[in-house]
């Protein structure tokens, strides 16, 4: 009874039986209510009811929510329910649909679950062509590699890659220039440049802070694994070795971690008790100005002027690339959001979830307009247009994006965030040592790898 | 007590008739009686078939097996209990949750019982007292948490409340020694002042006699304290402690929102990892193993407490 | 009735006055110290968005702010969450009344074989978090077909034991003669539960009433599973939503917490008299 996860590639994807016995699994184990499946038919146009879910993002969400209007207004016979949750519950609220066989047909997966979701043949491969490509390969062509690689398994595409940025050091302008230095060369390149230029801007007032030099976020696990990848991966180190086991614990993982608590261990410009869980925004510090730099998905205007109308109307911020190990080698996380279609959905309310998803990347500038500096993850289609163009800084955003690393592709994505967050909060507010508490965390990774893979 | 039959009918007293099937009204009386008190329950019984037992049943069988909620649950026997014995944070948990049940539980019991004894002065206006600090227990958990939150920040009110008296910045949520106290400090906060009501009932309800008597016998107000009212208390004591007992073993919503299980793992109690493991882990069945535990746990500490508070009073 | 008197206890009067004074002082300082996170957060609820982070303390605002609350309520369906939170609310708040009463007195006042293992099972039924039973009580439910619908929230939440235990206990305390007597005036059971029995429980009825309404009014965990569309929400699921988006200054946020306090807060003001009673505290001065 159930289906094994190891195969002949030790576990790096299930077999075709597997996918099979699982799809029939999954079949039988939903509960009763399960839509019952009607033949494609390309012409006719029966009254169609869709659902599809996203997160909640108070640019992008509206953007979204406009474009399946002007769907349904085009085609009068589709309704299409709209519906959105927090970041954080969105995964939870889906596999609790995948669970009970009540999940949209539709939804916007984060990209650091694809590895979950393909593994569990939850997703659909899609039609490439219907999407508006003649051959997948001209698909994987229309994006970065990297972004296709999460979205595409054995010749078919899952995904539909639409969102994708990377991080940015956003630099206060002015700060910097109240000690001396010049925003525009000054900003740091290497890790020691990072901790002098950050001690040059903190400000104290006897043991209290009044302004940080650099704040990491510390509120979420997915920030600590945003934040954290590139540093481990600039230093030298990786999440798992070849054979899948945590590496998170060798040498280059502790001189990363040692370089991430340098800010407030060896500089002092860094509180990371100040603001935890307080603050409703990650950046809430930056944008008040308690701290000069700060690391951040690029930042639409309207949240900078809804804190701090100053600092956006005057602009005295722009956002730089990470620091590096080398000078000019420095690299951020790359992430993103794909649009997606559940496997279990009927075939012809998948083809309309195609023409839905075609129309919806259709007028990326149009996108661009509505949720810049949020980049998209296609290649063509926008980047030449001169809204585009001619966005403040637009370049180190793109750059960002494209140079970017990705998280580590892994089914126990969770665990590993999650061991990692914990871990870093030991590290940073409890003064624990570096190397007992990565091994712990490679530790707890290895323990949820091999359940997982005894499935 | 028999009853006579009506006019015409067989008389009820015989056994032949009495094993004979009949309509209710002509069934023997206590029987008749028993079948109320059947059908009064049985609603209630039913409502927890469907919504609690069943679960409950399902629950048990889960953790005998392995469920990521999207394929069939496949049986692994204990592999579930024996890998949590072996997990550091499955014990971390565990002791985290430990030392919450009973750091909730001896405070709410002591700041309760001295809640009440200070309404329970002859002064005006503390009926006003009681009810205002009732509030605390009536205000809604969710802006418990976020109110919370604010007040226990490093630069928030509460440091500031204790600045004068010479303590300086503490870090209650993300100090690993202070989190789980301030969480404890919220729990109690939130529900002392119902156990307050509780013994205040307990209190009025000793006569006042046996306090007169003693203080013409030359006892002050301790000895009174210590051999009058703690004795009469010990049931109420005994009820308070079992209730916070149970309380604290499932609350979820105030270190979710409040620290989030951090920093690291110091909040992280039972509740939270099974939400954790079943829903972002997708492992339903181990998260399904924790929670028999956690069950267990809190049955053998009620069954402890009710033997000894059976022998006192009728439960 | 002759037991709905009250019973007055008379504690003997102090002759020293000074001790009420410094007894006075002392309550006060106990319950200024239980209620201040609530006057916090009513104060921020009117303070500028700005004030929530500059971390000192005004008590009394300077520039009062009272429209953070229409602000607030704009910002998303709130006045829908509340009206389903409201609905869900009273409605178990209702089904709590009537079932424990029900099994309550079936409990108190009748013997039947295996009594006491359902009293126990009922018992049991408070131990275990509703974290684990949550995906089978979810396909439970799911299987009724009352996914995003009211009965689908109220469900599971309907009957909780702690309400039966109340009124068991408070049930115990009426004397079955009363009972025997009506049966053998020929009165119904049902007749004799609605006119003996429920007058006499008042003040538990009106403990169980309040704290039932405000568990149903609490509850965050379940309506987060069972719902997935916008106009199903419950407040606490609006209210943490509320903080995870752009520009919400915190201090709406806290808006919105005092007026879903309001409710819980009216009902206990209009319950007061029998919820004390019901706790045996009648006799307070």
């Amino acid at each position: 009874m159930g289906a094994t996860k190891t195969d002949a590639n030790g576990g790096h994807g299930p077999t075709r039986r597997d996918i099979i016995r699982t799809i029939g699994a999954a079949g039988l184990g939903a509960a009763t209510a399960a839509p019952l499946t009607r033949r494609a038919f390309a012409q006719a146009k029966p009254p169609m009811n869709l659902s599809l879910w996203t997160f909640e993002n108070p640019q992008q969400r509206p953007w979204l929510h406009k474009r399946i209007r002007m769907f349904m207004e085009q085609n009068p016979n589709v309704k299409v329910d709209f519906q959105w949750f927090t970041f954080g519950d969105l995964g939870k609220k889906i596999s609790v649909g995948f669970a009970t066989g009540t999940a949209p047909e539709g939804f916007v997966s984060q990209d650091w679950f694809m590895p979950t979701w393909l593994d569990k043949a939850l997703l659909a491969p899609l039609d490439v062509q219907r999407l508006g490509y003649s051959s997948v390969n001209a698909f994987t062509d229309d994006f970065a590699s990297a972004f296709v690689k999460g979205a595409v398994h054995d010749g078919k595409a899952y995904g539909f890659p639409m969102w994708f940025y990377g991080f940015c050091n956003y630099i206060n302008t002015n700060h910097f220039k109240e000690v001396g230095l010049d925003p525009e060369k000054d900003w740091p390149k290497t890790w020691d440049q990072f901790g002098e230029v950050a001690k040059r801007l903190t400000i104290k007032d006897g043991s209290r802070f009044k302004r940080q030099g650099f704040k990491f976020a510390m509120h979420a696990a997915q920030w600590t694994m945003i934040q954290f990848n590139p540093i481990l991966i600039t230093h030298g180190g990786q999440w798992f070795d070849a054979s899948g086991k945590c590496a998170i614990n060798n040498e280059a993982g502790v001189k990363a971690m040692t370089a991430r608590a340098s800010l407030a261990r060896q500089y002092g410009a860094e509180d990371p008790a100040d603001s935890i869980a307080t603050n409703p925004l990650p950046q809430m510090d930056w944008l008040k100005e308690r701290c000069s730099m700060f690391w951040c998905h690029p930042i639409p205007p309207a949240a900078i002027t809804s804190q701090n109308p100053k600092m956006q109307s005057d602009h005295y911020y722009r956002p730089v690339q990470y620091c590096g190990v080398e000078t000019g080698k420095g690299i951020s996380t790359s992430y993103g959001f794909n649009l997606v279609i559940n496997a279990q959905a009927p075939k012809d309310k998948q083809e309309v979830l195609h023409d839905l998803y075609k129309f919806i990347m259709s007028d990326l500038v149009d996108c661009w307009k509505e949720t810049a500096p949020l980049t998209l993850a296609r290649k063509s289609g926008w980047t030449d247009h001169s809204t585009v163009k001619d966005f403040p800084y637009v370049n180190e955003v793109l750059r960002a994006k494209d140079e970017g690393v990705f998280l580590p592709r892994t089914v126990v994505y969770n665990e590993l965030a999650d061991a990692t967050h914990r871990g870093v909060q030991k590290i940073m507010l409890n003064n624990a040592d570096i190397k007992a508490t990565l091994d712990e965390i490679a530790a707890e990774v290895d323990r949820a790898s091999t359940a997982y893979k005894k499935g | 007590m028999t009853r006579t039959s009506t006019i015409g009918g067989p008389p009820l007293s015989s056994v032949a008739a009495a094993r004979t099937a009949r309509p209710f009204w002509r069934l023997h009386y206590s029987r008749r009686i028993q079948l109320v008190g059947v059908a009064f329950v049985l609603p209630t019984i039913l409502f927890f078939v469907v919504f609690k037992y069943g679960p409950m049943v399902w629950a048990v069988e889960l953790s005998f097996t392995s469920y990521d909620m999207v394929s069939t649950p496949r049986w692994t026997a204990l592999e579930n209990y024996r890998s949590l014995a072996v997990d550091p944070v499955f014990r971390e948990s565990l002791w985290v949750t430990a030392v919450y049940i009973a750091g909730s539980t001896i405070l709410i019991t002591l700041v309760g019982l001295g809640l009440a004894l200070a309404v329970n002065t002859a002064v005006p206006g503390a009926r006003y007292c009681m009810g205002a600090m009732f509030l605390t227990n009536l205000m809604p958990v969710i802006a418990v948490c976020l109110v919370w939150r604010f007040l226990l920040h490093p630069y928030g009110l509460v440091n500031q409340l204790l600045a004068p008296l010479g303590v300086g910045r503490v870090d209650w949520l993300t100090d690993s020694r202070t989190a789980m106290p301030a969480i404890i400090v919220v729990t109690v906060w939130r529900f002392a002042p119902y156990f307050m009501m509780v013994f205040l009932a307990g209190l009025l309800a000793i006569p006042k006699d046996y306090y007169e008597a003693a203080h013409m016998d030359g006892a002050h107000a301790l000895h009174r304290f210590r051999h009058i009212t703690l004795p009469l208390l010990m049931p109420i004591i005994f009820f308070v402690i079992v209730v916070s007992a149970l309380l604290s073993a499932r609350i979820f919503l105030m270190p979710y929102i409040i620290t989030g299980g951090g920093p690291g793992n110091a909040t992280r109690v039972l509740s939270m990892l099974i939400y954790e493991t079943g829903f972002s882990y997708m492992k339903m069945g181990r998260a399904a193993a924790i929670s028999v535990v956690l069950f267990a746990i809190m049955m053998v500490f009620t069954f402890l407490q009710m033997r000894i508070f059976m022998k006192r009073e009728q439960f | 009735m002759q037991l709905s008197r009250k019973i007055r206890f008379r504690p003997p009067r102090l002759r020293l006055v000074s001790r009420h004074w410094l007894g006075l002082a002392l309550l006060l300082a106990l319950t200024l110290a239980f209620i201040f996170p609530i006057l916090w957060m009513l104060s921020t609820s009117f303070q500028a968005g700005e004030k929530m982070f500059q971390l000192t303390t005004e008590w009394i605002p300077s520039e009062w702010h009272p429209e953070n609350y229409p602000n607030a309520l704009s910002r998303a369906a709130f006045a829908q969450y509340f009206l389903n939170s409201g609905i869900v609310s009273v409605a178990v708040m209702v089904g709590n009344i009537v079932f424990g009463t029900l099994a309550g007195y079936g409990l108190a006042k009748f013997r039947f074989p295996g009594d006491r293992f359902v009293l126990l099972a009922i018992l049991s039924t408070l131990m275990l978090p509703l974290e684990v039973t949550l995906v089978p009580t979810f396909l439970v439910v799911h299987h009724f077909g009352w996914l995003n619908t009211y009965q689908g929230i109220i469900g599971p939440l309907l009957i909780d034991a702690f309400g039966i235990f109340l009124m068991r206990q408070s049930i115990l305390s009426i004397p079955s003669d009363y009972i025997e007597a009506a049966r053998m005036d020929g009165a119904g059971e049902l007749r004799i539960l609605w006119q003996i029995i429920v007058p006499q429980c008042l003040p538990a009825l009106a403990v169980l009433a309040i704290f039932s309404f405000r568990d149903s009014w609490d509850q965050f965990l379940w309506p987060l599973t069972i719902v997935s569309v916008d106009r199903m929400r419950t407040y606490p699921l609006g209210l943490v939503q509320f903080g995870e988006d752009y520009g919400n200054p915190p201090t709406e946020q806290m808006a919105i917490a005092v007026l879903a306090t309001i409710p819980v807060f009216l009902l206990f003001w209009l319950l007061q008299r029998g919820v004390n009673r019901g706790f045996g505290l009648s006799g307070l001065k």
